[in-house]
């Protein structure tokens, strides 16, 4: 039987209920408001006397006790409205089909209101050939796709990975969890997934990320990507030795003309800086102005999340302030002590993205009704200063 | 599929509660019995939907059903069956779905079993109770929904919180739930009573057994919380003022007030005022607990979700509740005016004076939780309020609250004198010095001596009283024993919690294997640690040995869990007793062999839950007393 078919049929049970109910009335109990008080009032004159037997109240007490009962009793008999004598009525059917009527719409247009609509079908069903699709249109078609191939590895993939792209980490952590279910031998899967999982935790390879980049490198020890992440996972653990060996061991094995080449040199000379002399430290000054409707008292709690990111590669955090509204002054300077990692200082890094994203939450996903402002692509060797507007 | 039905289930539940709410009141303005006689069906068909929709949820975890968020995020296939099913209310939107079926279901038992209360007077307690459940309704469909669904369905669930994992879990909200909601039902009497316009006996008859239902609920789930607390989060601790026990606490103290206010105002016609104001404000307690929960104001292992649109949605419909409850009151205080008088000396001051301390008691709790986050929300800087504050405010008001509690019953109605109260109370006053005597040469710890002196105060009051009643013509009802036997839980309780905060030893120690350590005569061995797997858990489980004067009389086998997602959990081993625990939590491995330890030796730590069963069950016992089948001739 389809949905719609229950729907039917629990509306009919309700609606068979309602009306056998308005047209066969329950009898009322008869027990009538004056009656009930009498009967309460003698039950009390009853527990009196015994009171008076049993010692609990004295004898003069008793009298005015007993004129207290009386007393109380006709003020109740005075308050009672006689109201409870209500007539048999019968309903008249154009009523019956009032409430009827009621109860659908009520019932189906609430579950319409409070249901959402499948995503699939808020997008435009109609794009034009010449454009390329839209990450969030592959989004949208991978996850119809799979509705009805829902076994096919490569896709849960892949839609983990755009999921990733378009920040949507619960989608995306979902999809690779997915793909990991169907296939945990694939090492560039491992790697996504690791990285994914890190970024949901603010870049902290720990737990499952680690375990994940372990079982990659157990299945093929020589892949640059699972080496370059087990890296990550000994910054974390502060083992430097281990990640430079790692990352070495990775760039012997990338071919001379892999643009990844120079990410990894790049990586290796800071990690030297690291361990060896300190570095120059640069900063951010970012100038954020905010239109007059968040300046209102409603946005006073929400957070502002300042920070910047690598322009290429993986969209987390170097350095960052996280700021509530109301304690906002108009500018953010990040500095090194804003870091996210210590083994990766803002002064490391080179061509970032300023990101200033107004957050109800302030989780660090981008959540639903966030805005974001992204700036261009920016050079922090020299110490830049920006503005950004956030409407 | 079933999902959206249980959805859909939900739906007319709540289309059912308005209906029962706005039929009935269109039936009794229009003089129209059909309508208003439909209160009750209405509530039967809300009631059923409810059912249906939890059965949905709960056939949900049991099949595994991950394209629903809500089992996605709270179970996995690995979940034990039994904790499934308890998974259910394991987190904020199932935990609701309960709440709303408990409250439905208080509802229904009202329905069918108030058979001596007018049906126009239960109707109108019907139609408070459908504003009450549309509320919930409404708060659980627009900001909770249980059946919300997941664009990609994933293989493996989350894990319940691990804390949650156990037999507890299962039966400590219900209860909890059941005494929370309970108060509804007092709340609904007191608000059909004002609009009726017809504060009278009958109201204050009927509404007593189902409060004292509701307390002695609100009393067990309090009492179990405690006991779970104790054994599954590892501390040893059986009350530790944390907020959400304090949200919990303050209802069952202004409960404890109503249930005595109402056994005045029904037999002396007196404390009308206090009767209707603790109603309103019980529940309202219980609505504000569920705001402080829901709202993720607080942090604890209570707290389920930090979504400021659901604390929004409860503020206002506290607001709501309780505004209004305040304008009826306000409306009809004509009506509460009483000229039933009382001497000083008398068991009405009795009962008055213990209201007074009782509400204190609560109002110092109340400072203590609200306080913090009032400074916090305004900005003016964090505070903590912990345990030093409660045992200085709320301990010195409840003493002599429990000395008045035994004095009362002996004390006669509307006046009484000293001469005739000391006369007869003067051998027990004796006895209560002669036996504190004797407990002087066994302990000078003045807590332990302060504890034991209010624990013979109440059994040899409470035990002369039953005596005396004994001797006299009749046998004293059912409500008599509820009360001696509610009394003697809270001297149980007394004694409990302080010989064990005061007499318990708590060690914190690294052990070898093989080493022994001695505490009060118990001899701890550490036999080593075992790898163990289970289901959805894998760990060390530590081996103590424990022997007393040389005998062998227990092993425990505290574990140290890690969860398949990744969770760690502590779980104690407790080798229990009447008269001690012995309580062994597993730490961290140190190296070679050693691991970490924190051994508990805990006397008299049962008396604590004891205590609460008896005042438990005292309740229940009164709330059957055979004044309350008293027939009333039909018309």
């Amino acid at each position: 039987m389809s949905m719609i078919m229950w729907f039917v049929l629990m509306i009919a049970i309700s609606t068979v209920w309602l009306v056998w109910f308005l047209k066969n009335p329950l009898k009322s109990n008869l027990f009538n408001l004056e009656k009930s008080n009498v009967a309460l009032g003698k039950q009390k004159q009853a527990e009196l006397e015994q009171d008076l037997r049993q010692n609990l109240i004295d004898e003069s007490e008793f009298n005015q006790a007993k004129q207290e009962i009386t007393q109380t009793l006709a003020i109740e008999l005075n308050q009672a409205t006689g109201s409870d004598t209500l007539a048999q009525k019968n309903i008249p059917l154009w009523s019956i089909g009032l409430m009827v009527v009621f109860l659908v719409v009520a019932s189906l247009g609430i579950y319409q209101l409070l249901t959402p609509q499948p995503k699939a079908e808020s997008t435009p069903q109609v794009v034009e050939q010449s454009e390329p699709p839209s990450l969030k249109q592959s989004m949208t078609k991978l996850k119809q796709y799979l509705l009805e191939k829902p076994d096919d590895f490569e896709a849960w993939q892949t839609l983990g990975l755009v999921s990733f792209e378009l920040d949507e980490m619960e989608d995306s952590l979902s999809a690779y969890e997915r793909s990991y279910q169907l296939n945990p031998k694939n090492v560039s899967m491992l790697v996504e997934y690791a990285s994914a999982i890190a970024t949901s935790q603010n870049d902290q390879f720990t737990g499952r990320a680690s375990t994940l980049v372990r079982e990659a490198l157990e299945i093929n020890p020589d892949a640059p990507d699972a080496l370059y992440l087990a890296g990550l996972v000994a910054v974390n653990a502060q083992e430097f030795d281990l990640s430079r060996q790692l990352w070495k061991k990775a760039l012997s094995l990338l071919p001379q003309d892999h643009p990844d080449r120079p990410l990894l040199e790049d990586i290796l000379v800071e990690l030297a800086q690291i361990q060896g002399k300190p570095m120059p430290e640069h900063q951010v000054v970012i100038n954020v102005s905010l239109s007059d409707r968040l300046r209102q008292d409603g946005f006073k709690n929400h957070y502002l999340m300042v920070y910047v990111k690598a322009a290429q590669g993986r969209p987390m955090p170097i350095a960052i302030q996280k700021i509530k509204l109301k304690d906002f002054t108009g500018v953010v300077t990040l500095t090194d002590e804003n870091s996210v990692m210590p083994s990766k200082k803002l002064s490391q890094s080179r061509q970032v993205i300023a990101v200033v994203r107004l957050s109800q939450s302030g989780a660090a996903m981008k959540q639903v009704g966030d805005i974001q402002v992204l700036s261009q692509v920016i050079d922090i060797r020299n110490n830049p200063t920006l503005d950004l507007q956030v409407e | 599929m079933l999902v959206e039905i249980g959805h859909f289930a939900l739906i007319l539940a709540l289309v059912f509660a308005l209906l029962q709410v706005s039929l009935p009141i269109l039936g009794m303005v229009k003089n129209n019995v059909a309508l208003a006689q439909l209160a009750k069906p209405l509530l039967w068909g809300q009631f059923f939907w409810i059912i249906v929709s939890f059965a949905v949820l709960m056939n949900a975890f049991v099949v595994d059903d991950f394209s629903v968020k809500y089992v996605a995020n709270n179970s996995n296939t690995d979940l034990p069956s039994m904790f499934k099913i308890s998974a259910v209310w394991g987190a904020h939107e199932g935990s609701l779905l309960l709440w709303a079926m408990i409250l439905a279901g208080w509802s229904v038992a009202v329905s069918l079993f108030s058979k001596r209360l007018p049906a126009e007077v239960l109707n109108h307690i019907l139609v408070v109770l459908g504003f009450i459940s549309i509320g919930f309704l409404l708060f659980l469909l627009i900001t909770s929904n249980p059946f919300e669904r997941l664009d990609i369905i994933p293989l493996q669930g989350r894990e319940l919180n691990p804390l949650l994992q156990d037999f507890g879990l299962i039966i400590h909200p219900p209860m909890l739930y059941m005494g929370y909601v309970g108060l509804a039902i007092p709340f609904a009497f007191v608000l059909s009573s004002l609009v009726r316009g017809q504060l009278d006996s009958t109201w204050l008859r009927w509404s007593r057994p189902w409060t004292l239902i509701a307390w002695a609920f609100l009393t067990f789930g309090i009492t179990l919380g405690s006991w779970w607390a104790y054994y599954e989060l590892g501390w040893g601790g059986w009350w530790f003022w944390d907020p959400v026990e304090n949200a919990s606490f303050m209802p069952w103290l202004v409960a404890t007030a109503l249930v005595h206010s109402l056994s005045v105002s029904e037999k002396r016609g007196a404390f009308k005022h206090w009767t209707v104001l603790l109603a309103i404000s019980g529940f309202s307690l219980s609505l504000l607990g569920t705001f402080l929960v829901r709202s993720g104001i607080l942090t604890s292992v209570h707290s389920f979700a930090s979504d400021p649109a659901r604390g929004l949605f409860i503020l206002i419909f506290l607001v709501i509740v309780i505004g209004g409850s305040l304008t009826l009151y306000a409306w009809r205080a004509n009506l509460m005016r009483s000229s039933n008088s009382f001497a000083p000396l008398s068991r009405e001051s009795g009962l008055l004076i213990n209201n007074i301390l009782l509400v204190a008691a609560m109002l110092s709790v109340f400072l203590g939780t609200l306080y913090p986050l009032l400074l916090d929300s305004l900005g003016l800087g964090k505070i903590s309020v912990g345990p030093p504050y409660f045992d200085a405010v709320f301990v010195p008001i409840m003493i002599p609250a429990v000395l008045v509690m035994v004095i009362g019953p002996f004390l006669r109605w509307k006046k009484d004198n000293t001469s005739r109260v000391f006369g007869l109370l003067k051998t027990v006053w004796i006895g209560v010095a002669a036996l504190f005597l004797v407990a002087l040469f066994l302990t000078d710890n003045i807590f332990v001596l302060l504890a034991v002196f209010l624990f013979i105060w109440i059994v040899l009051h409470s035990l002369v009283l039953l005596t005396q009643r004994l001797q006299q013509k009749g046998r004293p009802s059912s409500a008599f024993f509820g009360m001696l036997l509610a009394h003697i839980g809270i001297a149980v309780f007394v004694l409990g919690a302080t010989v064990t905060t005061q007499f318990g030893i708590e060690k914190d120690l690294k052990m070898e294997l093989n080493e022994t350590i001695d505490i009060k005569g118990y001899q701890f061995t550490f036999k080593g640690v075992d790898n163990f797997n289970y289901e959805n858990y894998r760990g060390h489980k530590g081996v103590i040995e424990i022997a007393y004067a040389g005998d062998k009389i227990a092993t425990l086998k505290p574990e140290k869990r890690q969860y398949v997602t990744g969770m760690p959990m502590t779980e104690a081993a407790i080798d229990p007793s009447l008269y001690r625990d012995l309580y062994v939590a597993l730490g961290e491995s140190l190296g070679d062999d050693a691991w970490s330890l924190r051994l508990y030796y805990k006397p008299l730590i049962r008396l604590i839950w004891l205590g609460g069963i008896l005042i438990a069950l005292g309740a229940l016992l009164a709330a059957f007393d055979r004044r309350y089948r008293l027939k009333v001739v039909k018309s």
